[in-house]
């Protein structure tokens, strides 16, 4: 079989036709702050036999024919897409991160992998009905499935999560992108392992030799070729040109990688996977290669890929509610119990807890990808695929509103959860020791501490260094032994010298005290209200309320400002 | 601030050299100094450490012999604690090759696994002076408080030039977060933000601790943490490395997937303090 003229125009028209649709609608969904990867998919639904092959039959299969060798040129398109895409989740993923966070990202990962697997498989094999399954043999492969697809999670859309929500460099963060991180390589693992067990290999090797095959693969990329690949970087990045060479080299490792896992019976992306972790681990990458191919991996090749799902599946003919039901039911149970468990288990508190499992709770393109791969090796029915899909686009879009929900409700490191209107006095001192006077007295009430104590520690450490900022902006501070941050307001309009910055007296001092043995905490809510501050006329304007109540409701409105 | 030093002491080439350079040291921290070597004590051995100690200079009745025997690493760990050694100086290889490495030599254990504060001299020199750079790797935790407190001690003691923190901060999964959406220029300005305020986070810390009598600089890095700043002290020819103990025993699986102080362990980027 050959390409003829006409089969390359048809192609090149097709590709053009998708990436076109793929990009308008990827920007439509990102301006509503929704994933690109939702536009992406919805235009593959416009273009596929769900809308544009009811309208238009016969058009619909000239340029996206399902069978010959246009189907087969765009399928060979999109596995290359998909193994890219693969390669650059593994250039995410950093172990060493995994390490770093030790026993809290082990634990949430483990059990995220485990419940959510155990609830995927039990549910699969023993009402294997509700997934549209027949009691046959297959179900037990399937059952594994279904296990592995309910554990996997999404690093790119946790991330961007974490980063929205503005939480990606906190201790909580850190978490959440070691677990998400261990969790993919494992699922991953995992999913390689069930299609080797499936004996989807045309290379005659047994299940046991797959699986030796498998993980002497992964040891010896992610040791010796590691550290192979770290010394090679920078010698690339120096000696060839940038970044043509470097771009190179990562794809010729990964399609190596991809070739091998595919030749020993387990599928192509793993090898990607496996050998992007290897190169992303090299502390020579430099971020704009990073940045670069994502670029080139995401803007190209990922549009054709989701949108080449909507031409492959009709999502009205096999949409069916009930699968749809079970797939997020379990999703969600599984995950956010488990992770949040895990979280639990490890030493974080319910909400943070929750919020873990909320935020691993995310699959985007990871399942998608799983999905038809599962959906093209025979493992699953188009029914189960779509309702995969769904799966994956609620919990991707619904994790940052839960997130947001519980990190609110209970969050003491930010200054307006701190904020009480009984903690807000206005004074009328002209000495700073008798305003930091007053305010320890309402927190010596509220902490049910000894006056003199906190006094001695704020006024010990105002001897160190003077707390007032500038823009009438004081803090008084001290690190005492209480479990929470506490933060008391003294609107002084007098004005008293704290030795500021611009020489200004302070009208708006903010006494805080926090843990003592938490310096994070310290400079955190210290840089906070430092940084809340900065504009003089607002200051002149909050100076002028007339009681707590505006006061606080003024700064929350501020607040609320500042994050949007 | 050490009151009691203790030398890991074997007949290398650099064995004279670390005896002078712990003799300085005994008398910048006006302390006791004690010799640890592991190895059968017999007339020719016993010979052989006075022969050291002489050309070194020092006087053998204000120094403390400590003999130790099994394991080299194992063996000097325990007589250093058993002698109440605060300060352990060492003489190590600036880098090991990958299977000593990977299974530990000497001087790797004594770093990862000594129980108090650790120096580890890459060069010792026969005609020691003060260390005049110190750089000093920093989070805002209070053990690395600790570590501030105590290099910035050594470095009054030593008349430093320079004094400077590093912070290195990493953001794994950043290119995922930021996605297809932003162009370099947005990633490094985001970046640059971040370092932004990062450094003003520092000084803030910084600020707290009420350092005097030595201009503290504060450089904020972005890249992989614990590699970023080694290697920031590397390319500024630092005299002195300061890192906090690993708060965890360091296993082959840190070895494996280096991170933080592991960087600076696998290759040295300067004479290593290591403050427990």
């Amino acid at each position: 079989m050959q390409l003829t003229a006409e089969h390359i125009t048809t192609f090149i028209l097709s590709i053009s036709i998708m990436l076109l649709f793929a990009k308008v609608l990827g920007e439509i969904f990102s301006k509503l702050k929704q994933p690109a990867i939702v536009g992406e998919i919805v235009a593959g639904i416009l273009l596929g036999p769900t809308v544009f092959g009811m309208i238009s039959p016969d058009t619909f299969q000239w340029l996206f024919p399902q069978q010959g060798v246009i189907k087969i040129a765009l399928d060979s398109f999109t596995t290359i897409a998909v193994i890219l895409l693969l390669l650059i989740s593994g250039l995410d993923v950093d172990l060493s991160i995994v390490l770093s966070q030790g026993k809290k990202a082990i634990s949430t990962s483990f059990m995220g992998l485990v419940v959510p697997f155990i609830l995927g498989f039990a549910v699969s094999y023993l009402f294997p009905q509700l997934m549209g399954i027949g009691e046959d043999g297959s179900k037990f492969v399937f059952a594994l499935f279904m296990g592995t697809a309910l554990s996997i999670s999404a690093l790119p859309v946790i991330a961007k999560t974490l980063m929205d929500l503005n939480i990606f460099k906190t201790r909580l963060g850190f978490i959440i992108i070691a677990a998400a991180m261990l969790n993919d390589l494992f699922g991953w693992l995992i999913f390689s392992i069930i299609l080797g067990l499936m004996g989807a290999n045309t290379h005659g090797f047994t299940f046991e030799q797959t699986l030796f095959f498998t993980i002497t693969f992964v040891l010896l990329v992610l040791s010796i070729g590691k550290k192979i690949i770290n010394k090679m970087i920078p010698l690339i990045q120096t000696k060839i040109s940038f970044p043509g060479g470097i771009l190179n080299f990562i794809l010729i490792l990964g399609f190596l990688g991809a070739a091998f896992t595919e030749f020993i019976g387990i599928h192509a992306i793993f090898g990607a996977f496996i050998v992007g972790i290897a190169i992303g681990d090299s502390v020579h990458l430099k971020e704009n290669t990073r940045q670069i191919i994502h670029q080139f991996v995401s803007n190209i090749f990922a549009p054709l890929f989701f949108v080449s799902i909507g031409l492959r599946v009709n999502f009205i003919a096999n949409f069916d509610i009930v699968i749809v039901l079970t797939i997020l039911v379990l999703a969600f149970t599984g995950k956010v119990i488990g992770c949040g468990f895990g979280a639990y288990w490890s030493g974080l508190n319910k909400n943070e807890s929750l919020v873990v499992g909320f935020g691993m709770n995310s699959r985007g393109a990871m399942e998608i990808i799983l999905g038809i791969l599962a959906l093209q090796a025979g493992l699953i029915h188009e029914e189960v695929f779509v309702g995969l899909v769904i799966m994956a686009l609620f919990t991707s879009i619904s994790s940052a509103p839960f997130m947001s929900y519980f990190l609110k409700e209970k969050d003491r490191t930010k200054f307006r959860n701190l904020l009480q209107e009984r903690f807000v006095i206005f004074t009328n001192e002209n000495e700073k020791e008798k305003v930091i006077g007053k305010l320890v007295e309402v927190a010596s009430k509220e902490l049910k501490l000894e006056r003199e104590v906190i006094l001695k520690e704020v006024m010990s450490r105002e001897k160190n260094l003077p707390t007032g900022i500038a823009n009438y902006l004081a803090i008084p501070h001290a690190k005492i032994k209480i479990k929470e941050p506490f933060v008391a307001i003294a609107i002084n309009k007098r004005g008293v010298n704290f030795d500021a910055a611009d020489e200004l007296p302070c009208k708006l001092i903010i006494l805080l005290l926090t843990p003592e043995n938490n310096n994070e905490i310290q400079l955190q809510l210290l840089s906070e209200i430092a940084a809340k501050f900065r504009n003089k006329e607002q200051v002149e304007k909050l100076l002028e309320l007339p009681n707590a109540s505006k006061l606080c409701g003024e700064l929350k409105i501020m607040d609320e400002k500042g994050n949007s | 601030m050490f009151s009691k030093i203790g030398l890991a002491i074997s007949f290398s080439p650099t064995g004279k050299a670390l005896v002078k350079e712990s003799l300085r040291l005994q008398k910048v921290f006006n302390s006791r100094l004690a010799l640890i070597h592991i190895g059968e004590r017999n007339s020719e051995s016993e010979e052989l450490l006075f022969k050291t100690i002489d050309e070194a200079g020092a006087n053998r009745n204000n120094i403390e012999l400590i003999w130790g025997e099994g394991d080299p690493a194992t063996a000097i760990i325990k007589a250093g604690k058993e002698a109440g050694i605060d300060l352990l100086v060492a003489g190590a290889l600036e880098k090991e090759n990958m299977l000593k490495f990977y299974f530990g030599s000497v001087a790797r254990k004594i770093m990862r696994e000594f129980p108090s504060s650790s120096l580890i001299l890459k060069s010792p020199s026969l005609e020691p002076v003060p260390f005049k750079k110190f750089f000093i790797t920093a989070d805002y935790s209070s053990r690395c408080e600790k570590t501030i407190r105590a290099a910035f001690q050594f470095a009054l003691k030593e008349n430093a030039e320079e004094f400077t923190i590093i912070r290195d901060f990493y953001m794994p999964g950043l290119t995922a977060a930021i996605g297809e959406n932003k162009t370099y220029d947005e990633l490094s300005s985001l970046i640059d933000q971040m370092k932004y305020d990062e450094e003003e986070k520092m000084k803030l810390f910084v600020n707290e601790l009420n350092l005097k009598g030595l201009e503290i600089k504060i450089v904020c890095v972005y890249g992989k943490e614990g590699w970023e700043d080694s290697n920031y002290a590397r390319n500024n020819n630092a005299d002195i490395f300061a890192v906090t103990g690993p708060e965890k025993k360091m296993r082959f699986l840190d070895r494996l997937f280096p991170h933080e102080i592991e960087f600076s362990f696998e290759a040295l980027p300067a004479n290593l303090l290591i403050i427990k």
